[in-house]
């Protein structure tokens, strides 16, 4: 399985946090931030849970509307 | 959520679960340190909890998750074009769905010959806060994920 590119080892890190404190995880809530609505939104790529490339346009290209929830299993 | 990305599946709304970073890792779910390890975790949120959604994964450095706001648990809603026309902080399934339910009817009102322009409006919607559910879900991560948002949030 091709997986994506090894970014930064240190954002990797920081991002990845191994516990839950606020200066830990506060940096990276930045919602005042993010894309403004109605513009192009940034695209990345993503993968599917065999670990196969693909991109967020082609997943938002698909439907008149998509509804995407960000979050993980903790 | 999966109920409503069911009952608006037919409507022309796709939905997808993306994942991102563990918000409370634990003794049973810790952090990631490779890719593998996160494509594991994903399944486990189809396996184990039961997520319907086509799940794709963020890079490991979250390069999506973060460019986006980097919140826990937030929810876009996102058009054919590529633009963005709901972003919340927070998902909550009935603030979604009526969101849903606004755009999908807009779609009939052109459909109906009605003109549309796009504007901006700004709410405070509200999302359930039942803390003890929630403590519930932590366990599931470990004794480490409960003592830790104790001593973070109270």
């Amino acid at each position: 399985m091709e997986g994506p590119r090894v970014g930064d080892q240190s954002m990797i890190e920081r991002y990845n946090y191994n516990e839950f404190v606020p200066q830990k995880f506060e940096p990276w809530m930045r919602f005042e931030e993010s894309p403004p609505l109605g513009r192009p939104a940034p695209d990345f790529p993503l993968w599917d849970l065999e670990g196969r490339e693909t991109r967020f346009s082609a997943v938002w290209s698909v439907h008149t509307y998509t509804a995407v929830e960000f979050g993980s299993f903790t | 959520m999966n109920q409503i990305a069911e009952r608006w599946a037919p409507h022309g709304v796709g939905s997808i679960f993306l994942y991102t970073h563990e918000a409370h890792p634990g003794e049973y779910w810790p952090h990631h340190t490779s890719f593998d390890q996160k494509l594991q975790h994903a399944r486990a949120l189809r396996d184990v909890l039961g997520v319907t959604r086509p799940i794709l994964v963020d890079a490991l450095d979250g390069a999506c998750h973060r460019a986006y706001g980097g919140m826990p648990n937030m929810t876009w809603i996102i058009n054919q074009s590529g633009a963005p026309v709901y972003k919340s902080d927070w998902t909550d399934a009935h603030s979604v769905e009526n969101a849903i339910q606004y755009f999908v009817a807009a779609v009939d009102r052109r459909r109906a010959g009605e003109t549309l322009a796009p504007f901006n409006v700004e709410r405070l919607d509200l999302r359930n806060a039942d803390r003890e559910a929630f403590y519930k879900g932590l366990e599931r991560n470990g004794p480490k994920a409960v003592r830790e948002f104790r001593a973070a949030i109270g």
